[in-house]
């Protein structure tokens, strides 16, 4: 944005300057003013450049944390001894020593390797341990087994290899640097502003030079006719605006930041409002990130339990004698205990030391029978077997909290088929009964829905252990097992899932309507990841993947007609097989797409997809290899609470936490800025032909100069200044999430329906207003309109001190120059009282006022106020200061202008008017902008 | 990366450009169809048209509240300016510059005082009646014909030995110069209460140049505006109306040196000491008389 923009002000600056060494050169008394507008205009780009670096080094801070890596070391032999030395020494040739645990130094092929492992999962998402030997055994260098990445780790096993790329060339230092080197694209913002500045730019040179010509062609001296030249340009310049939108910009990243949307970049604030595309990670984002219980199975019969943030409303039918039991198998069989001294906590945010499975075990039964550890601690555990990967289940005996009862309690947990296996009867309404076939296969249908759901299931059963034969003081022994682990009584089933925010949904159908749509991108797997994205709304309730379709009509895959179905769920491998056209062909055919199982480089490749598609992509992410995408995206989106350092660094915003539906507000705000900014350009724009008008007059009818260049400055950067922020604030129009995302080639900022309007007809009005009070001023001094043609050479003429007016009195050169700035605070005036019209019209840019409310948006009126406080000021307050031209002015010539400034409201709300009545019409496609 | 794969080729851009000025698939020019074209200028000559109107009756409203006799505001006015005749500038204001020995240093000098004082000529005041009051000369009544009201004769034998008529090198030639001092026109201006204004040169205090006091010989005698020539009712009321003159005969200027001479004029409503505007109330002006 600064580019484009204070070019144009350095420009208009430099020729400031050039133009008062041509008056220097040909009169050494040349008035300072061209210096003075110059200087103003440097000074105003400088600012502006410190203001929006200021205001970008607030945001950046935060990252200061970035950058903090602990220095890694590797062992390295060399002239035959081992040595340790900081990584960033290797070179490549140098033979390194791996073992279990190490982080790789360097991209490494292996020499010689025992048993060696490594997790890849941060370069290729593969969560599973690779083993890597000495074999080459692919083409490709990912896949071959002889080599080791920079930054994998090495699980186990020892290695030896040499390096065979260092620092930035290794594979991940590729990624990193294809991170920071996709960071130079435009954001949508600064190409609609360097639009703009096309557009402006284009109208300054090109009526400068159809002026210059005229007034050579008028026998003017070429040196004043490139003056005329330099001052038409300058009066075309925007000196505010830049000003104007950083602050715009900077006020929404405020309110975004309220609503835990910190945006780094102040044009991201906008991207944002121009996403089409949203690729969302699911784990935290949408999702909670913590497992939860969602289904109950007991009594052949699911139950659903609450999965909301707090989850304490969990009201499925707890009477039956088998959830009394079940309930008990939860709260005992489980390892999981609460950090003590967090009793004032709510439950669910409460800190627990155990695995995410047993930590939403506990607070489950925490919230449904209230103090688990004080159960515990009444049924006191005699003997535990932890859970294994062998054994597939966790199993501990305790002794019952019934005093009369001197039996022991076995409770087991674990996967369901493991613990259908070793269950000979079923708990049904509380009683016991055999474990026949059809309880079999209610117990598998209802296995298979649970899981179908992506949800993970656990089995659940007990048994009561014979008092006769297990007395109290019987010592029993996990190593040997000497208690019964078979037919025991099967209890229940219980699901878990790490759900949905409960925000997520509403949001995913705001998205929706606001015609954007939502990717989803994990590197889970595909059920879960389909099922969230079910319960979601990414996939809505009535479509269907094609695989859907071939289950439900029975046949294969391949039979079905791929336009039958709307969703697609997408994994890591079949895209790895994808060639960019078939990529965009599925992103350009399917409304709602899931891509599970993806790794980071396939992020990538799936946004470039999105963007052939001409969609402003937006990501979200929160890990180091997420960092290309996010650099890659449009807008990237990094996770405040998980996210790593360099995906913050990586990332345009930031969401503090972690929700998806702050994007939409996000979205929501950006959308208004955009809306917001073009009335803000419009109102700014309008003006420029009041000031310019002067100039031209001057050049071709000869009139006194209506208003001088340093005063135009006040209007530029005084009284307009505030107003055009208060537009910042203006609320929107009609519901902006209920309208399809900008069209980033289509949809300008400045469009030529909203140039032409504020130059030819609000602008024109402005100027006829202004010209106005300057020739009523005039009249009343003694010079009729008339009289003014072509009076300027006489006018200027330092050596004429008795110029006559219409009654014959004699003016000397300084009370005709005295006169003239009393014109140029007449024009001032006049243009201030007709902006503040203008200022109230851009309010709305379809509907009426009236609708829009006068009075909602109370800054317009703090705008207002300023506007007439600055111009009273300078009029009344430092009218006596000579430098700034500035008069005391009559006060009846601050009311001159009021009837065009309510022509000029009344004009608008017809054309507001005409568009409403007749949308699509010949008035709408010219007027509306 | 995919944008910036997107730049077009020059010859692209002149092609979208001349597709842009003719579009033979839908007919368009510059974007719009000849119809449409019509359409959006009838709507700009339409709208311009009521907005030139609006402007003018505006304008010929304001027309009819101005008085044809008098300004509504003078208080830019409020002191009178002062001219010099003959009138050189210099880079910084008067400068009069010329040498005795050499006649067309100041023929032109004294040409610029013959044709401003052309309009004193007995035959273009023939129109104005003689006065010899010496108090204001006022007229509410619009007495003279055509409706207008009566002005005072100035003819330049009023200024006897800096009228030209006498002394046709207007004391240019003796190094004795006759300088005309004008006070501008305002509007029923009143310069004095009673004492009728009065013209007063001096030499303007320079460091390092002891000078002698300027002498001067005023025309009429005691450098005064009569009474008689105030208020001024404007042009339409008093179409014939011409300022009164005073001449300043300098009669001791040393030669070779530059002086500044100031002239003010000495009345109760007329101030010079405005420091904006050095012809108010006064003139200023370097003289150099070479020999």
């Amino acid at each position: 944005m600064v580019g484009g923009f204070s070019i144009l002000l350095w420009v208009g600056a430099v020729l400031c300057w050039i133009a008062f060494g041509i008056q220097y050169v040909s009169n050494p008394s040349a008035s300072l003013d061209s210096v003075y507008l110059g200087t103003v205009l440097a000074v105003v780009v400088i600012l502006t450049g410190i203001f929006a670096y200021y205001q970008e080094a607030k945001s950046t801070n935060i990252m200061a944390s970035f950058c903090k890596m602990i220095p890694q070391q590797a062992v390295v032999i060399r002239d035959s001894e081992k040595k340790v030395i900081p990584a960033e020494q290797l070179v490549v040739g140098d033979i390194v020593e791996i073992k279990g645990g190490d982080q790789i130094p360097a991209d490494i092929r292996l020499l010689s390797a025992q048993g060696c492992k490594v997790d890849n999962s941060s370069l290729t998402g593969e969560s599973e341990p690779q083993s890597r030997s000495s074999e080459f055994t692919h083409e490709n260098p990912l896949e071959t087994k002889n080599i080791t990445f920079y930054s994998t780790t090495c699980l186990e096993g020892t290695a030896t290899g040499m390096v065979i790329n260092t620092g930035d060339r290794t594979i991940i230092g590729r990624i990193a640097s294809l991170a920071s080197g996709v960071g130079n694209e435009k954001t949508p913002i600064a190409i609609e502003i360097e639009h703009f500045v096309h557009i402006v730019a284009g109208v300054a040179v090109s009526v400068g030079i159809l002026f210059f010509i005229i007034a050579v062609c008028m026998k003017y001296h070429v040196l004043d006719a490139i003056i005329f030249l330099i001052a038409i340009i300058v009066a075309n310049v925007p000196e505010g605006l830049l000003a104007t939108v950083t602050v715009a910009l900077s006020l929404t990243a405020k309110r975004m930041a309220k609503k835990n949307c910190l945006v780094k970049n102040l044009e991201a604030v906008e991207t944002l409002g121009s996403t089409s595309i949203i690729c969302s990670d699911k784990t935290g984002t949408l999702t909670q990130n913590r497992m939860t219980v969602a289904h109950l199975w007991f009594d052949n019969q699911i139950f659903v339990a609450d999965t909301s943030e707090d989850n304490l409303n969990q009201g499925f039918d707890q009477s039956s004698g088998t959830w009394t039991s079940l309930s008990k198998i939860i709260a005992l069989c489980n390892r999981a205990e609460f950090k003590p001294g967090q009793e004032s906590v709510p439950i669910m945010k409460r800190v627990v030391v155990g695995d995410a499975s047993e930590t939403a075990l506990l607070k489950f039964s925490e919230v449904i029978l209230g103090d688990v550890m004080e159960i515990r601690k009444r049924n006191h555990k005699v003997v535990e077997i932890p859970f294994n990967s062998t054994n597939k289940f966790q199993l501990s005996i305790h002794q019952t909290e019934d005093p009369n009862d001197k039996r022991f309690l076995l409770v087991m947990k674990g996967a369901p088929e493991r613990i259908l296996e070793k269950c000979s009867t079923i708990m049904i309404n509380g009683k016991e009964q055999p474990l026949d076939k059809s309880m079999a296969q209610a117990f598998h249908t209802a296995y298979m829905e649970l899981g179908g759901l992506g949800e993970r299931v656990l089995g659940f059963c007990h048994f009561y252990l014979p008092a006769d034969e297990f007395p109290e003081t019987y010592s029993f022994d996990s190593e040997s097992m000497n208690f019964p682990t078979s037919n025991l009584c099967f209890v229940g089933l219980l699901s878990m899932i790490d759900p949905p925010r409960s925000t997520v949904p509403d949001a995913v159908t705001k998205c929706r309507s606001a015609g954007i749509k939502v990717i989803m991108v994990t590197g889970d797997h595909p059920i879960t990841a389909k099922a969230i994205a079910k319960s979601v709304g990414i996939i809505s309730a009535n479509s269907e993947t094609v695989e859907d379709i071939a289950k439900r009509c029975n046949i294969a895959v391949e039979q079905v007609n791929k336009r039958d179905a709307k969703a697609a769920v997408v994994t890591g491998m079949e895209l790895k097989d994808m060639s960019p056209e078939q990529l965009d062909e599925l992103l350009a055919n399917y409304p709602e797409i899931v891509f599970a199982r993806t790794s980071p480089q396939q992020k990538l490749i799936i946004v470039e997809g999105c963007q052939r598609q001409d969609a402003v992509v937006a990501v979200t992410g929160d890990g180091v290899n997420d960092s290309p995408a996010l650099k890659k995206a449009d807008i990237g989106v990094a996770m405040g609470i998980t996210g790593s350092d360099a995906a913050k660094n990586a990332a345009d915003m930031i969401l503090l936490d972690d929700n998806f539906s702050s994007i939409v507000t996000g979205v929501e705000e950006g959308r208004l800025i955009f809306d917001n900014l073009k009335k803000t350009i419009a109102y700014t724009l309008t003006k420029n032909i009041a000031e310019l008008c002067p100039f031209l007059i001057y050049i071709i009818l000869g009139l006194p100069l209506p208003i001088g260049t340093i005063t135009l400055l006040f209007i530029d950067l005084g009284t307009d200044i505030i107003p055009s922020i208060a537009l910042a604030y203006e609320k929107a129009e009609s519901d902006i999430m209920n309208r399809k995302p900008r069209h980033k080639k289509k949809d300008r900022l400045v469009n030529q329906q909203l140039a032409v309007y504020s130059y030819l007809h609000i602008g024109l009005m402005q100027a006829l207003g202004a010209f106005l009070v300057y020739f009523t001023v005039y009249a009343q001094q003694g010079f009729r309109p008339t009289s003014l043609f072509h009076l300027r050479i006489a006018w200027d003429s330092d050596h004429l001190n008795d110029l006559e007016d219409n009654y014959g009195q004699e003016w000397t050169s300084y009370q005709r120059q005295y006169l003239e700035w009393t014109g140029y605070t007449a024009f001032f005036v006049g243009i201030m009282v007709q902006q503040i019209a203008d200022l109230i019209i851009r309010k709305t840019r379809k509907n009426s006022i009236f609708k829009q409310g006068l009075f909602r948006n109370k800054v317009i009126w703090v705008g207002i106020a300023s506007q007439i406080i600055v111009a009273l000021l300078l009029s009344y307050g430092l009218g006596s200061i000579t430098a700034l031209n500035f008069t005391m002015l009559k006060a009846q010539y601050w009311f001159v202008a009021v009837p065009h400034a309510i022509l000029i409201w009344v004009y608008d709300e017809m054309r507001k008017l005409f568009i409403r009545l007749y949308p699509g019409s010949w008035w709408d496609k010219n007027m509306y902008y | 990366m995919a944008a910036l794969q997107e730049k077009k080729s020059c010859s692209q851009r002149m092609e979208e450009f001349r597709h842009y000025c003719w579009n033979p698939d839908t007919g368009q020019m510059l974007g719009r169809t000849l119809s449409r074209w019509v359409w959006i200028s009838l709507y700009y000559v339409a709208f311009y048209v009521v907005m030139t109107g609006l402007f003018a009756l505006c304008i010929y409203v304001l027309m009819q509240t101005i008085d044809p006799y008098t300004p509504d505001y003078q208080d830019q006015l409020k002191s009178p300016g002062v001219t010099l005749r003959p009138d050189v500038y210099g880079e910084k204001g008067l400068e009069i510059h010329y040498n005795i020995s050499d006649n067309r240093t100041w023929t032109s000098l004294t040409h610029t005082l013959r044709s401003f004082l052309a309009g004193y000529s007995p035959a273009a005041q023939v129109d104005n009646i003689n006065c010899t009051s010496k108090t204001y000369f006022f007229q509410e009544s619009f007495g003279a014909p055509n409706h207008t009201k009566f002005s005072c004769k100035f003819t330049a034998d009023m200024l006897e030995n800096c009228s030209g008529l006498t002394d046709p090198s207007f004391g240019f030639k003796e190094g004795k110069p006759c300088f005309i001092i004008k006070m501008n026109r305002i509007v029923r201006f009143l310069p004095s209460n009673s004492t009728p204004p009065r013209v007063d040169c001096t030499f303007l205090d320079m460091p390092h140049q002891a000078l002698t006091p300027l002498q001067v010989e005023y025309y009429p005698p005691n450098g005064t505006f009569s009474l008689h020539y105030f208020p001024y009712y404007g042009k339409k009321a008093q179409p014939h109306y011409s300022n009164p003159l005073v001449a300043a005969k300098l009669l001791n200027v040393p030669t070779n040196t530059e002086v500044v001479v100031l002239c003010k004029i000495l009345a109760d409503h007329v101030t010079f000491d405005n420091p904006h505007d050095p012809y108010e109330g006064k003139v200023e002006f370097k003289l150099k008389i070479q020999k």
